[in-house]
């Protein structure tokens, strides 16, 4: 049973959302339909998300590209400079995956997940702007909105 | 005034003029994750105040080895991972790849495929040259206009769309031609759309030329001289925006002469050239793709040609300048080595000359802006040995390959 102040905090964190992006090694496609998402056709801005690249002051990580060995390390600590509660996005067949440069010969250690943890993935190479924006908008609220009540759960499992 | 860096780690700036030791007050990294950067890249910046002494810039964070992954692979496979090169220019280099590939092979490929293919590469310029310039207004917080652009570059992709199927990795020319042939129709509307486009473009022309703020921001900021083009081989907009036109490879390319096409320059080489000089273009290439409908041949929009095999060097104008593609084809169109030169490599070093006479570090940023960087293009030419996290070799593509054969 949540208190009220528990679901306010809750519904404020759903509604105000700053977001990171990282590009780990992908080939740009996926960066700049994140960036055609703020165009006024798609517009993330209407739903309360700001496009932020501050890690420090952000709420998501938008990870595209697969991880290339540059990267496995500092996006780790990329990933703890964010502060809880925070989600993470894996945009792309790369971030999903791998793609296509997770075969014979590619410089890369895989997807996302293994690196760090991954709350959504939304496949396509590039996906369209439309799948990025239902995939933020669909599945971060709900992560933000019940984190009060899961941090208890995780606090009392640890002691 | 000329400086050059001493030394390899530190950061000691040298007047070559005086011998003196220039004091430095700071050094200010920006990135690999940074507001202003699309893509990850370390600009390291030396600085006393605000002004900018010294600048480096250090690549590697892309390297995915997509030449290694190439050797081997059937064409029909390769060619859409030369498109995954870089997301922006893609076309070109898909265009690249497969051209070389077609030079290699017995027989013509259809005229309509050419052609189309070029249609698709004007438009593709387009709107990599209307994200570049948004990249830029957004660099100097002009954000206006950076919502304006990309608005306008969403109607180019519709375009794009329309005739390919797909607006940004779109899988379109093969070996002889283009995958699927465009109807009456479908050229109507890209025709039509491209002539809201060219209102638009011709308004933020406008607007870059007269704004007093986009003047004061971008007027005499990061000059690029032609002793810097011939120095650092400038290519693409950046170049014909300091006074070198004949640096455009469409003049050697097979289908533009037919379409009497002249390449545009501008003569100031500061960041405002830049800018308008890639609306000029935009503009230039609406015109082109008008010629194109109404040139366009007639007959079959792909043949079967065979591939010989042999080695060869295609070049193909890339948004961001003169895009190489070095290829050993084995018969049936196997891929046995390849190298890429992309434009930004040199585009990006640039950015060691120019720098570091920018009065702020907020300049020093909006002119790496203004260079169109795309970093996805540039990192195949890098090796890192893991364990220390030291870059072994850099810059000669032949080199590297020979180094990542040993390495895995």
């Amino acid at each position: 049973m949540r208190s009220l102040l528990e679901r306010l905090k809750g519904f404020v964190r759903s509604r105000s959302i700053h977001v990171t992006v990282v590009n780990t090694g992908g080939c740009n496609g996926c960066d700049i339909e994140i960036l055609a998402c703020y165009t006024y056709r798609y517009d993330l801005e209407q739903y309360g998300i700001y496009y932020h690249n501050n890690p420090r002051k952000s709420d998501v990580l938008i990870v595209t590209g697969p991880v290339t060995y540059q990267w496995r390390e500092k996006l780790k600590r990329l990933y703890r400079k964010v502060p809880e509660p925070k989600a993470v996005v894996a945009v792309g067949a790369c971030a999903c995956s791998g793609g296509i440069f997770n075969q014979n010969g590619g410089r890369v250690c895989g997807p996302v997940r293994e690196v760090i943890p991954v709350d959504a993935e939304v496949p396509g190479c590039p996906p369209r702007p439309e799948e990025i924006v239902s995939a933020i908008v669909e599945v971060v609220p709900r992560l933000f909105r019940s984190w009060e009540s899961r941090r208890g759960e995780a606090d009392g499992a640890e002691a | 005034m000329e400086r050059r860096r001493k030394g390899e780690g530190n950061v000691r700036v040298v007047d070559v003029e005086t011998g003196e030791e220039v004091p430095i007050s700071h050094k200010v990294p920006i990135g690999p994750n940074h507001p202003i950067l699309k893509e990850p890249l370390r600009i390291k910046l030396a600085v006393r105040g605000e002004e900018v002494v010294d600048c480096k810039v250090e690549m590697g964070y892309c390297h995915r080895g997509i030449e290694k992954i190439m050797e081997g692979m059937p064409w029909q496979k390769a060619a859409f991972l030369a498109e995954r090169v870089c997301g922006i220019c893609s076309h070109a280099h898909n265009m690249c790849f497969v051209g070389g590939v077609e030079r290699v092979a017995e027989g013509e490929p259809a005229p309509r495929g050419l052609f189309l293919r070029v249609l698709v590469q004007e438009l593709d310029r387009i709107q990599s040259h209307l994200i570049a310039n948004a990249a830029y207004f957004y660099s100097i917080e002009h954000e206006t206009m950076f919502v304006w652009n990309m608005n306008t570059r969403e109607r180019v992709l519709d375009c794009i769309e329309e005739i390919t199927g797909n607006r940004i990795l779109t899988g379109w020319n093969v070996v002889g031609g283009v995958r699927v042939d465009v109807t009456e129709e479908q050229l109507e509307r890209v025709l039509e759309t491209l002539e809201e486009v060219r209102e638009d473009v011709k308004t933020y022309r406008r607007i870059a030329q007269t704004d007093p703020l986009i003047k004061l921001r971008s007027r005499g900021v990061g000059v690029i001289t032609r002793e810097h083009v011939r120095r650092y081989r400038v290519v693409g907009p950046q170049a014909r925006a300091s006074g070198v036109p004949e640096s455009d490879m469409r003049l050697q390319e097979p289908v533009y002469p037919e379409l009497g096409f002249k390449p545009v320059s501008r003569r100031r080489g500061d960041n405002l050239a830049r800018i308008l000089l890639r609306y000029d273009e935009c503009l230039q290439s609406i015109d082109l793709i008008e010629r194109i409908v109404d040139e366009l041949p007639e007959g079959e929009h792909r043949r079967e040609l065979e591939i010989r095999g042999g080695h060869v060097d295609n070049r193909v104008e890339a948004p961001r300048g003169e895009l190489v593609y070095d290829m050993e084809i084995s018969p049936g169109g196997v891929v046995r080595r390849v190298t890429i030169r992309t434009p930004s490599v040199p585009n990006i070093r640039v950015l060691e000359a120019i720098a570091p006479g920018c009065p702020s570090i907020a300049d020093a940023v909006a002119t790496y802006a203004s260079l169109d960087p795309c970093v996805a293009c540039n990192e195949r030419f890098v090796v890192v040995d893991e364990r220390r996290g030291k870059v072994l070799y850099e810059g000669r593509a032949r080199e590297v390959i020979r180094a990542c054969s040993r390495t895995t």
